[in-house]
């Protein structure tokens, strides 16, 4: 019989610091049998790791146009893992688990407005939403991108904000908390993300909003939402509880009936709703 | 008629089975303590209905510490080794109607879309033999939740204790037919249980409640004096939670999964140091919710079996029982 | 003396010295003595006193749950009341703030594995020569009594009890009382009730919870087991006040407090120095030129 938490060897293609202490890093399988029949759904996650340390749990956070080529995922340096995980280079192997877990609907968002929100280190969770969305341009309405951080070194994938841009209809609102005053170049604006979410043009009850980020962010983005007329159950958020196994069976990430590895991570604002406090 | 099986005969069908090269796991006793292990000599064992074990036999399903794999580092590459099939025949004898009983809630767990080798290569090459209760205690509730001293759920045979040396043997599975098949004898002899354990609370009361009552202060007045270690869940039979560590060096080593407890602070601290149980109240309220309302929810059971094994370790004298009932009184009755 | 300690934790409720006590109640299955919060003066009936009130209450001063409740008032033992004085020592709690009330001890019956009462004493008792709490706000009990008592342990204090059962053990040779204890740890499972039943086991990370690096491996392994007992032991070296609380918690029967009572009697040979006395720096992180030192070679 198979053995579920045995994890496949990746090798690391490519690695990109993307702040002071986020990086990205591009990953294939080592054996080819295994990148040709892999297929994963946008929204889902993986289980890396860094044997010898441990796992962490992250969003696949590229689309899956290139998923028998290599995938990728974004982390920020702040626990056990993450710490070794800073040091791998190209060449180098870590373990991959998944994919796990639900998928954003991309199917049933054809035909309609997206306006993506995301805070700091929460962007990897949408771009691979944006990054798909991108790819089939032709198959999605207006998209809005409303992206902030606390400063301008702390937005990761600031460079392909201005390429998502360049698409039309695509509309990018970058934001940073602080303003740069040491002669940074930024050419977004100086608020919070709840501020700008409001000259967002995506609005009504036929639009989609995907929001990940810190929870006040959250708190504050969900009244302008509504008030944009976007409803709860098409409002999507991807939610991040502590995991082990991934698969069900370890107990640890539930909120209340609900096992977040499994059921989620991607719930709307409606599903949530019906869930305890307990993230 | 009945069948019934003399002690001898019974330690010599173990016997065999030890010859065989089978595992065989029983009650061994340690003055008033008594915990199942793996025996090599019958004779260690002891072969009479209890109603307190120092430990579930959980553990020869789903062990305390276990290796998932193992890893060495050769270059730049990583060469994993699957850890061993379990392929000994197992025989767990002297079981509770309780501990058993766990098996088949804990089965659709671990094979929820995904299926957990470890523990079902151990299930499916275990036959347990489950001793029928001959008394119960105070801690025992077993038929609040659904079960009974002579409950087979879970058992691929229950013993009967005669009181005469002899046992009457009752097959519930083929494994349970295979293992007696010959070393029976018929008799007009049958057993009996003792009378179901009493509790004055309806569970599916109480489950309605903490449905209802996330938010409740009274979660953490009746946890206050809980200390928060994992003891009831170690010796729970239905507790499966458990954590994935990697031991060894970056070089060399190997991936285990051990036991965890919700109770415990650091269960769910996350590395930004959020925690959404942060307090003994919050994480009491989880391992109860988990039992009567997320289990049901999901696999359609209780996550418990009402064995007392969590109140008689408690060494604060908490456990399931006194928190369904402090949540009986203070919280469904005190609504009425 | 229940209805003199009702009346003590009633009046301080009332005055509102306090806003919660913390002392026995029969709560558990079948009225097991375990610990109450009593936060009114209508609830001290509750409070009861008797030989079955083991755990040591300590453990609950520094427990943020507890601490949200207001100021507390604690009923303690003898051995309970040295673990105060080790958590003022150490700076947990400010001894100012808590009202520590005592109860004369006559000594605590031991759980039946089964969790029912027992008629044997703990062996701590066996040895004790402190049946009256010192350092305590409010006493309750006959001292004259306790000092009786005291005498009559005395002779064979340092023989009897947990020091008769670590004497054979020392005994033993050194792979006897290795395979002694592999035989204990082995039924292990790293549940921590022994560390979270200890008063002085406070640490808001617990090193067997560091994992940046793992200083000790988390499995219940052998090895896991091994490295997890030990460790702790050592750290309440010079600390421990032997009140057994550990391995009347541990649901594996073990008996973890010969090992603490090895380092406790370590302390006392080589330092001269008992845990739980006021004012008293601790042992380990205090130097004195006067330390023995010859252990250097």
């Amino acid at each position: 019989m198979e053995n579920i938490y045995l994890p496949d060897p990746m090798e690391v293609l490519q690695v990109t610091q993307e702040t002071g202490d986020v990086k990205r890093v591009r990953i294939r399988f080592r054996d080819p049998e295994k990148a040709a029949n892999f297929h994963f759904n946008i929204g889902q996650f993986g289980i890396y790791s860094v044997f010898g340390v441990g796992e962490s749990v992250f969003n696949i956070c590229c689309s899956n146009s290139h998923q028998h080529e290599y995938i990728e995922f974004c982390f920020r340096k702040v626990g056990r893992v993450t710490e070794r995980m800073w040091d791998v280079e190209p060449g180098d192997t870590i373990g991959f688990r998944g994919p796990y877990g639900n998928s954003y609907p991309m199917q049933d968002w054809e035909g309609k407005d997206i306006v993506f929100i995301a805070g700091g280190i929460a962007m990897p969770p949408i771009r691979c939403a944006i990054q798909y969305c991108l790819e089939n341009r032709e198959k999605y309405g207006k998209i809005s991108i409303v992206y902030g951080a606390r400063t301008v070194g702390d937005l990761v994938c600031r460079n392909e904000l201005d390429e998502w841009a360049k698409y039309p209809d695509v509309d990018v609102l970058k934001t940073v908390d602080v303003a740069p005053t040491d002669g940074v170049a930024w050419d977004g604006r100086v608020d919070f993300v709840p501020t700008v979410l409001k000259d967002s043009k995506v609005s009504g009850d036929n639009a989609i909003a995907l929001v990940v980020g810190p929870p006040i962010m959250i708190k504050l983005s969900l009244p302008i939402l509504a008030e944009n007329g976007i409803k709860d159950e098409n409002i999507f958020t991807s939610l991040e509880n502590r995991m082990k196994c991934g698969l069900g069976k370890c107990g640890r990430c539930n909120c209340g009936s609900v096992y977040v590895c499994k059921e989620g991570p991607v719930f709307t604002q409606a599903d949530l709703k019906k869930m305890p406090d307990d993230f | 008629m009945s069948q019934i099986i003399t002690l001898e005969q019974l330690k010599h069908t173990l016997k065999e089975k030890l010859a065989s090269g089978a595992r065989v796991v029983a009650p061994v006793l340690d003055g008033d303590m008594a915990t199942f292990k793996p025996i090599t000599n019958v004779e260690k064992a002891s072969f009479e209905p209890r109603a307190c074990m120092q430990n579930s036999i959980k553990e020869f399903f789903f062990p305390k510490h276990e290796t998932l794999f193992s890893f060495v580092r050769q270059g730049n590459d990583v060469l994993l080794t699957d850890a061993a099939d379990f392929d000994v025949e197992q025989i767990v004898v002297g079981a509770r109607p309780c501990d058993a009983a766990a098996l088949p809630i804990l089965d659709p767990l671990f094979a929820w879309d995904y299926q957990d080798r470890f523990y079902q290569e151990r299930r499916a090459k275990t036959t347990v033999v489950t001793f029928a209760c001959n008394k119960s205690d105070a801690h025992c509730f077993c038929s609040a939740v659904g079960g009974a001293p002579d409950n087979t759920s879970g058992s691929d045979a229950i013993l009967f204790d005669l009181g005469d040396g002899s046992f009457e043997v009752r097959a519930v599975t083929d494994k349970g037919t295979a293992l007696f098949a010959g070393k029976t004898s018929e008799s007009d002899k049958t057993g009996a249980a003792c009378e179901p354990p009493k509790a004055d609370f309806d569970v599916n009361s109480i489950a309605a409640w903490i449905r209802e009552n996330f938010s409740s202060p009274l979660w953490e007045k009746v946890s206050l004096r809980c200390v928060g270690c994992g003891a009831c869940a170690f010796v729970c039979p239905t507790c499966h939670c458990f954590d994935m560590v990697d031991e060894g060096s970056y070089n060399k080593g190997k991936r285990v999964r051990n036991w965890d407890s919700c109770q415990e602070a650091m269960f769910t601290l996350h590395a930004s140091g959020h925690n959404p149980r942060g307090t003994q109240g919050k994480r009491q309220r989880q391992r109860l919710a988990h039992k009567f309302v997320i289990y049901p929810d999901k696999f359609k059971s209780f996550l418990c079996t009402g064995c007392g094994s969590c109140s008689r370790s408690c060494g604060q004298m908490f456990g399931v029982r006194p928190c369904l009932e402090a949540l009986d009184k203070q919280g469904v009755k005190a609504q009425q | 003396m229940e209805t003199e300690l009702r009346n003590a934790i009633r009046k301080l409720l009332e005055e509102k010295t306090v806003d919660v006590a913390i002392g026995y109640g029969r709560v558990g299955v079948g009225g097991a003595v375990g610990a109450v919060f009593v936060t009114s003066p209508d609830e001290v009936d509750q409070l009861v006193w008797n030989n079955e009130c083991r755990q040591n209450l300590a453990v609950h001063l520094t427990r943020p749950e507890i601490k949200a409740l207001g100021k507390i008032a604690i009923v303690v033992k003898a051995c309970d009341a040295r673990a105060v004085v080790v958590l003022a020592n150490e700076s947990q709690i400010k001894r100012e703030e808590i009202v520590v009330v005592g109860v004369v001890c006559e000594g605590v019956v031991k759980a039946r594995f089964d969790g029912s009462n027992g008629e044997q004493f703990f062996e701590k008792c066996a040895s004790c020569v402190e049946h009256a709490p010192k350092n305590v706000d409010v006493l309750i009990g006959d001292e004259a009594k306790a000092a009786e008592l005291d005498a009559k342990n005395a002779p064979t204090a340092a023989t009897s009890g947990n020091q008769a059962k670590l004497a054979k053990l020392r005994a033993m040779t050194s792979e006897e009382r290795f395979q002694y204890w592999r035989g204990e740890f082995s039924r292990c499972v790293r549940c921590y009730a022994c560390r979270q039943s200890c008063p002085l086991c406070y640490c808001n990370r617990c090193v067997a919870d560091k994992n940046r690096p793992t200083r000790i491996e988390t499995s219940a392994s052998m090895k896991g087991v091994f490295a997890w007992n030990l460790l702790r032991a050592f750290h309440l070296a010079g600390r421990c006040v032997s009140c057994g609380s550990c391995a009347a918690a541990c649901p594996a029967g073990i008996e973890l407090d010969l090992l603490n009572l090895t380092l406790v009697n370590a302390a006392k040979e080589h330092f001269n120095y008992v845990a739980g006395e006021p004012g008293v720096p601790p042992l380990i992180g205090t130097y004195s030129l006067d330390d023995e030192e010859d252990f250097i070679r």
